[in-house]
């Protein structure tokens, strides 16, 4: 739960219209049965209890892989962006500015909606650790980018990992 | 479709391009009345370029072997347990190394060293891209076997079930080997009570 909503969080860092993308690929995906507009969106992903202000619950398995099926898509929207941060091959000092702006974002985006008092969100903000949960979650959408990775991310997420 | 009836297939990415060359199978029954296109279904070779680092070619069997090395690979990556992955026929090896992936492509040429090759998180996706495309292509019928990619609590059920109910079957069994070790010992006979001996009172 915690991990789905992060990675559409960086998504969110990833792209400024991030959120307008979620809506309307949730019409292109057919989503709007699970999701009919942005607040029943905002809601499915408040159930995650890292969240400031979380509702409590489960989300049922056909919100579950909706948001997996949008994470999967957005993902592979994004992936030239994604093969960027991660490629060895650019310019260190370009690679660098890129991981700066992407880590100002993310990190705005959870002190902005998570609960600070939680360890899980220290650790996600925290200098140390930080940086490797956010190469983590780039290297996860880019792995589970377009169609074949939502089987992989759904496999992975019953991991509990 | 080229001028002998040869069919070539071909996904890219960034740094990574695959090509499948082959021929249909016109003696196959097409799958729906409404699709009638040919499938690439006999595979007489393919080619994975990696950028300018390595251009490898196969049969079948190789690249059956990266698919069921790579993917599964990536998979437990995903779940931040990634380790070496070796194909069943040993000619294709994935493991972590350093901040990167090695990709080891044993030649099956005698006299040919094996080629070890380098790979980023990058380049590893766009591999793993191009073998997702190729796998989800409905233009092809080679059907490939699909490595399973399983949830790993799943796949480790069969034995923690054993371990979950060893403890609580030693319990039941200590239990009953008490109560019947128990059951062996004699009964105590309950004491008489000693009949009453008078008391003789003693003049003053």
């Amino acid at each position: 739960m915690e991990r789905l909503d992060l990675l559409l969080l960086a998504i969110e860092a990833l792209d400024l219209h991030g959120s307008e993308a979620m809506l309307w690929s949730c019409e292109q995906l057919d989503l709007q049965q699970p999701f009919p507009d942005r607040v029943a969106l905002w809601k499915t992903r408040c159930r995650n209890p890292l969240r400031r202000a979380s509702r409590r619950g489960e989300w049922s398995i056909e919100e579950q892989e909706g948001l997996i099926r949008l994470v999967c898509s957005l993902s592979q929207r994004l992936y030239p962006m994604l093969r960027q941060l991660l490629s060895s091959s650019e310019p260190d000092e370009l690679t660098n500015q890129r991981w700066a702006l992407f880590q100002e974002r993310y990190n705005d985006l959870i002190s902005e909606r998570m609960n600070l008092k939680r360890g899980a969100v220290r650790l996600l903000l925290d200098q140390k650790t930080g940086a490797q949960r956010r190469r983590e979650v780039v290297q996860t959408l880019a792995l589970c980018a377009g169609g074949a990775g939502m089987q992989r991310l759904g496999a992975c997420l019953m991991d509990g990992y | 479709m080229n001028s002998f009836g040869g069919m070539a297939l071909r996904y890219e990415q960034s740094s990574c391009r695959l090509e499948l060359k082959g021929l249909p199978d016109v003696s196959a029954q097409p799958q729906s009345p409404s699709n009638s296109e040919l499938l690439l279904s006999i595979l007489t070779s393919w080619e994975l370029n990696l950028g300018q680092r390595a251009s490898l070619q196969g049969k079948r069997e190789h690249l059956e072997a990266l698919v069921e090395t790579v993917l599964p690979y990536v998979r437990l990556m995903l779940s931040g347990a990634a380790y070496k992955q070796t194909s069943k026929s040993a000619v294709v090896v994935v493991a972590p190394r350093g901040r990167g992936h090695q990709l080891q492509l044993i030649s099956s040429q005698p006299n040919t060293p094996p080629l070890d090759l380098q790979l980023d998180d990058a380049e590893l996706a766009d591999l793993t891209q191009c073998l997702d495309q190729m796998l989800l292509d409905p233009r092809q019928g080679l059907s490939f076997k699909q490595p399973l990619l399983k949830p790993k609590k799943h796949q480790a059920a069969a034995p923690a079930m054993v371990h979950s109910w060893a403890a609580p079957s030693a319990a039941i069994a200590a239990v009953a080997l008490c109560a019947l070790v128990a059951m062996l010992l004699p009964i105590p006979k309950p004491l008489l009570p000693a009949s009453p001996q008078p008391i003789e009172r003693q003049k003053p």
